[in-house]
């Protein structure tokens, strides 16, 4: 009995050591397979497997930041003291391989869960209610800069085609081949637009003529260029530079 | 007030564009050299520029399907 006791008290105080030793195994054996992971670098991350849980795992961070999205809370606004002169020209090819666009044979393309698919000319589109706005691009590369562009609220056209807005994404494809998608919640946010000018002139070719995504709640790669069609849909568009890996949500 | 005012930004915007065709800049860009690497720092070693026309032709072929079936699929308002 008096054996038994003591057992007893003896397993209560060593129980949180044990623990505590466990614990410290598990974070041992957890560091050993991170490092293991790095160490073995590409080759492990080629496998279909781990690509997959890395993709699940991508996912669920972008669902987190879903649900963290706080669709009424503005990207910071700037004076125009603050813009970045020039503003600085980014993407996959150079600035000599802008993709020349025809004004006068531009359509924008519309699909998916739209109920009104009827192509956009730029002047339908110039005649929408336009609105401006003074904010920072980030850049994934890390660097950002500050910049004006006008056009009309997303939302506004969104509305005006009569999409899905509870639908999960909508899709972008450009006249450069790039290919991007976002959120609808992010879609509806205020200050996310279709821009069709910057510094109050239309938007000149290295920003994206005709047309650009302009969303400030976005890192830049967010921001295409050049759409020429875009679709709402709740299948996962994913997008060029997501799809290599980058963060799909990407936003604040 | 807000029909004027749409009306005089289009007519604002149109001028633009106007102006834009006239202008030498805006003639056709240099085409893309689709073998040489990408300029971007988001590039990972290898990357060319043509990398990304191929995986929008891919991606377009996966998507354009599972759109119209959902299209199909939707109730119509």
């Amino acid at each position: 009995m008096k054996k038994r006791a003591m057992k007893s008290s003896l397993a209560a105080h060593s129980a949180p050591q044990i623990q505590a030793i466990e614990r410290r195994l598990f974070l041992k054996q957890g560091l050993s397979l991170g490092a293991l992971a790095l160490l073995s670098g590409c080759e492990l991350t080629e496998d279909g497997a781990v690509q997959r849980v890395l993709t699940s795992m991508s996912r669920w961070n972008d669902a987190a930041q879903g649900w963290l999205f706080n669709p009424d809370k503005l990207a910071p606004e700037y004076p125009a003291s603050a813009i970045t002169t020039p503003f600085p020209f980014n993407a996959y090819y150079g600035e000599d391989e802008v993709r020349a666009v025809d004004a006068s044979s531009y359509q924008l393309e519309l699909a998916g869960l739209i109920r009104d698919k009827k192509p956009w000319g730029l002047l339908e589109l110039y005649a929408l209610p336009q609105t401006s706005q003074i904010t920072r691009h980030i850049c994934v590369e890390g660097w950002s800069a500050i910049g004006k562009w006008g056009g009309v609220r997303f939302s506004t056209f969104l509305e005006r085609i009569g999409a899905d807005t509870s639908a999960k994404y909508v899709g972008f494809k450009c006249l450069d081949d790039y290919y991007s998608s976002i959120d609808m919640a992010s879609a509806l946010h205020p200050q996310t637009l279709l821009a069709f000018r910057y510094a109050d002139q239309i938007l000149p070719p290295k920003y994206g003529f005709p047309m650009k995504l302009r969303i400030p709640t976005k890192l830049g790669f967010k921001n295409p260029k050049h759409i020429a069609a875009m679709f709402v849909t709740n299948t996962h568009p994913g997008g060029y530079w997501e799809d290599q890996g980058y963060n799909w949500f990407s936003g604040s | 007030m807000k029909l004027l005012m749409a009306l005089a930004t289009a007519v604002a915007l149109v001028s633009g564009v106007s102006a834009y065709a006239a202008d030498s800049n805006s003639g056709p860009g240099k085409p893309m050299k689709m073998d040489e690497p990408m300029p971007t720092k988001m590039k990972k070693p290898g990357m060319k520029k043509g990398d990304v026309k191929k995986a929008a032709e891919k991606k377009q072929r996966e998507m354009t399907p599972m759109i119209e079936k959902e299209s199909a699929d939707a109730p119509k308002h």
